[in-house]
C-alpha cells in the first residue's frame, strides 16, 4: 500500500518505528490517535471503576493495593493522552468535557463492581486482557513514543492481575460462602471479557491497526490468547469457567461451552446461554452503554468543573 | 517546537522525566509531565512514574533541551 509519504512507507516496510508526526501519513495519524484514545479511555474509566469496590476491602493493607492500582491506572490515563496532546489533541477537553456515551471503554466497565469479590476478579480477567492487548501493541507498536511508554504499564499490569489471581486462590481455598461468591463473580465477568476482545475473525474483514502495525495480534488470536492463560488457572483453583481445550490437527484451540454472543442482563449480572443473540444485539447494548457509564464519568468531570470555578481568575 | 498545553493553571509546560534503576546505568527519558512550575513537576513525575525504585530521578523543562537532530534528520552515511 503505497502511500504520498515515501519516507512513511519506507520505515513501514522496513519494521521501523516511526517517530515524529512527520514521519506519518493522514490515515496513519488518524488510527494512531483512534487507538490511543481507546487505551486511554479505558485506563482512566478503570480508576473509578474500581475506586468503588476498593472501599469495600477486607482490610487497610487490602484497600492500599486496591488504592496503588487505581493510581497505576491514572498514570496509564496519563501516558496515552499525554501522547494524544503531543499529537494535536486537548487533553483536557478529552477528559473533562466529553459526553460520557463517547468514551471508548470496553462495555465490561459499565457494570459495577460491587463487592472486593467482583474487584479481584477484575484484576484477574479485565487486568489480563489488558495485559494481552497492551502486550500485543508494546511487541508490535509501530509508534516509537508509545512503545517505550508502554514499558511500565507492562510491568504494573503484571502487578495487577497477579494481585488478582493470589485473592482468586485465596477465597477459593477459604471454600464455603467466600468461594461461591468468588464463583458468581466469575460466572458473569468471564463471558464479559470474551467480549472484550470484539467481534470475531470471521465477521471482521479487515484491520487497519494491523496494516499499520498498531497491534500484531487479531480479535480472535488475543481471546484465544487470554483464555490460555485464565481457563488453566482458573481450573487449577477450582473455579469453574464455560470453556475448555480442544486440540484438533496438533493446535490447540479453546472453545466455549456457550453460544457466542448471547443475552446479558446487566441489572440482574447474568447471562442467558439459552438465548444466543447477533452481533447487532451486542453492538446495541455496547452502545446504549452499561449502568454505570454517565455516573462513573461525571464522577471526575464534576469535580474538574467545581475545581476550575473556584480557581477562576487565579 | 513549542505546544500550548490547556489546563487549569494558565501557564504549564512539559517537563522530561529522566531516571535510571542501578549506579552502573546512564539516566534515560522515562517519560515526560506537564506541571505549572518544577516543584509541582516533580511531584507529578514521582506519583506517576514509581514503578522501580530508582536510584536517581531527574527532571528538565523540555525548552530547556536543544535539539542537534531528531529522528529522520540522521546526518548521511
Ligand atoms: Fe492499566
Ligand atoms: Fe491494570
Amino acid at each position: 500500500m503505497a502511500s504520498a509519504n515515501p519516507a512513511f512507507d519506507r520505515l513501514m516496510k522496513k519494521g521501523e518505528l516511526i517517530e515524529t508526526v512527520g514521519e506519518m501519513t493522514p490515515e496513519y495519524l488518524k488510527e494512531l490517535k483512534h487507538t490511543l484514545l481507546v487505551s486511554g479511555d479505558t485506563e482512566l474509566i478503570s480508576a473509578p471503576a474500581y475506586y468503588l469496590a476498593a472501599q469495600r476491602a477486607p482490610s487497610i493493607n487490602a484497600f492500599m493495593t486496591g488504592i496503588a492500582i487505581i493510581q497505576d491506572e491514572l498514570a496509564h490515563a496519563h501516558i496515552a493522552y499525554h501522547i494524544l496532546e503531543e499529537l494535536g489533541e486537548d487533553q483536557e477537553k478529552l477528559i473533562f468535557s466529553r459526553d460520557p456515551k463517547s468514551f471508548r471503554y470496553p462495555y465490561a466497565f459499565d457494570v459495577p463492581l460491587e463487592t472486593w469479590t467482583e474487584l479481584i476478579v477484575a484484576n484477574a480477567m479485565y487486568d489480563q486482557a489488558g495485559f494481552c492487548l497492551l502486550g500485543d501493541i508494546h511487541e508490535q507498536c509501530s509508534y516509537g513514543p508509545w512503545k517505550r511508554g508502554l514499558n511500565k504499564v507492562m510491568l504494573e499490569e503484571n502487578f495487577h492481575l497477579r494481585n488478582g489471581r493470589t485473592w482468586c486462590k485465596r477465597m477459593s481455598q477459604a471454600g464455603g460462602e467466600s468461594r461461591e461468591e468468588l464463583q458468581s463473580a466469575v460466572d458473569w465477568m468471564f463471558p464479559l471479557t470474551i467480549e472484550w476482545f470484539g467481534l470475531p475473525d470471521s465477521m471482521k474483514m479487515h484491520s487497519t491497526q494491523l496494516d499499520y502495525r498498531l497491534k500484531g495480534k487479531t480479535n480472535d488470536q488475543l481471546r484465544q490468547w487470554w483464555m490460555s492463560l485464565v481457563v488453566p488457572y482458573m481450573e487449577e483453583i477450582g473455579v469453574a469457567v464455560p470453556a475448555h481445550m480442544e486440540v484438533a490437527d496438533g493446535q490447540e484451540t479453546w472453545v466455549l461451552d456457550y453460544p457466542f454472543p448471547c443475552t446479558f442482563d446487566p441489572e440482574a449480572k447474568r447471562w442467558d446461554f439459552r438465548d444466543p443473540c447477533t452481533w447487532d444485539d451486542v453492538m446495541l447494548r455496547w452502545r446504549a452503554r452499561g449502568p454505570r457509564n454517565a455516573e462513573m464519568i461525571q464522577l471526575f468531570q464534576e469535580e474538574f468543573h467545581n475545581f476550575r470555578k473556584s480557581h477562576a481568575g487565579a | 517546537m513549542q505546544r500550548e498545553y490547556q489546563r487549569v493553571h494558565q501557564h504549564v509546560k512539559v517537563y522530561e522525566v529522566f531516571a535510571r534503576k542501578a549506579r552502573p546505568e546512564p539516566l534515560r527519558q522515562i517519560g515526560s509531565v506537564v506541571a505549572p512550575d518544577a516543584d509541582l513537576a516533580a511531584a507529578y513525575a514521582r506519583a506517576t512514574y514509581d514503578e522501580e525504585r530508582w536510584v536517581e530521578m531527574k527532571i528538565v523543562p523540555k525548552e530547556a533541551i536543544t535539539t542537534l537532530w531528531a529522528p529522520g534528520e540522521e546526518v548521511a552515511e
